[in-house]
């Protein structure tokens, strides 16, 4: 079965992965406007998150901004 | 109040306001409004997956604050550029609270890292505000980097224990061709007002503003505090002695 390592744990995805990174966050219910993304290490933009595919096993962290000092 | 400049741009204020530790995003906004601040900082974190929850942003009017995004929870220089880098792809910014803090006890700065992040964030044009321990040696090798601002601390980020390292800080400051931003550890207004009197351009509170009992109202106490210690290192103050000097007239007094 198809997996992504998401924020470190992996989530598999029996219907199959989504396409594209943008697809992904839809999926999850995150809104891509608030999210910066990482995948195997390398920034994508906001602005390519539905250019960007995603394929198995990838390493996919997803941040947003929190309180701080 | 003069205006504050760092990196070129102009500020009317000289408290940085951090985000951490507020009970609500309202309470967070209310306090930035009554603080009078121009700059506030964030942090970078995992979107919680399984709790969708709401965006910090949405709660920061971007258009009068500048957002001076951290790389707190890095613990070495590569953890640190790699923050930066993630903050100014979300938002645009190349503005960086460079934060390299490897120890979880009392959140002291490594002096090593940040130097070595500061020289890489550089050279990749951010504009970098370093979070350092009261060193004025570490001071001045940052600003040789290209530091836009040195941010020593006054005492344990959080600690609420004051000027602890005020000796330092003034060679800091009496060394600084930069802004020195006092960061961490300001409790309450008046060692506030007590950093600006000595010198200190700026500081950043965030604990004792977001923890107090009436947040909005101790943001404002800061900010009045800030103003009085700038306009009184301005006014330049008069000398301490051990003596005590007659405030009126030694003459005609009512008496043979």
């Amino acid at each position: 079965m198809e997996t992504l390592k998401i924020n470190g744990i992996d989530r598999q995805f029996p219907a199959g992965l989504p396409q594209t990174l943008a697809q992904l966050l839809k999926q999850l219910n995150i809104n891509e406007a608030t999210v910066v993304a990482e995948i195997d290490g390398k920034i994508i933009e906001r602005q390519n998150f539905a250019q960007t595919k995603v394929s198995n096993s990838q390493i996919v962290e997803l941040i947003r901004f929190a309180g701080g000092g | 109040m003069d205006e504050l400049i760092i990196a070129g741009r102009s500020f009317n204020s000289r408290l940085l306001v951090g985000t951490g530790k507020f009970a609500s995003c309202e309470l967070m906004a209310e306090a930035i409004a009554c603080s009078g601040t121009e700059i506030v900082t964030v942090a970078l974190r995992r979107v919680d997956i399984e709790n969708e929850n709401d965006d910090i942003l949405s709660a920061i009017d971007r258009s009068k604050y500048l957002l001076l995004p951290n790389t707190s929870g890095a613990r070495d220089a590569e953890e640190a550029v790699r923050l930066a880098k993630l903050a100014r792809a979300a938002t645009g910014i190349n503005w960086v609270k460079l934060e390299v803090t490897p120890d979880p006890y009392y959140l002291l700065p490594d002096p090593v890292e940040t130097l070595k992040a500061a020289e890489i964030l550089v050279k990749d044009d951010f504009v970098v505000l370093p979070y350092i321990n009261a060193d004025p040696i570490l001071a001045k090798k940052l600003e040789d980097a290209g530091t836009a601002t040195v941010m020593p601390l006054a005492s344990p980020i959080g600690s609420n224990q004051g000027l602890k390292a005020r000796a330092a800080l003034e060679i800091i400051i009496e060394q600084a061709n930069v802004p020195v931003v006092i960061d961490a550890g300001l409790g309450l207004p008046s060692h506030a007002a007590d950093a600006m009197e000595m010198g200190a351009d700026a500081v950043l509170i965030n604990t004792a503003i977001a923890t107090a009992n009436d947040p909005p109202a101790m943001a404002e106490a800061f900010k009045l505090a800030v103003e009085a210690g700038r306009t009184a290192y301005k006014s330049g103050p008069p000398s301490a002695g051990r003596k005590a000097s007659a405030s009126s007239p030694l003459t005609g007094f009512l008496r043979e």
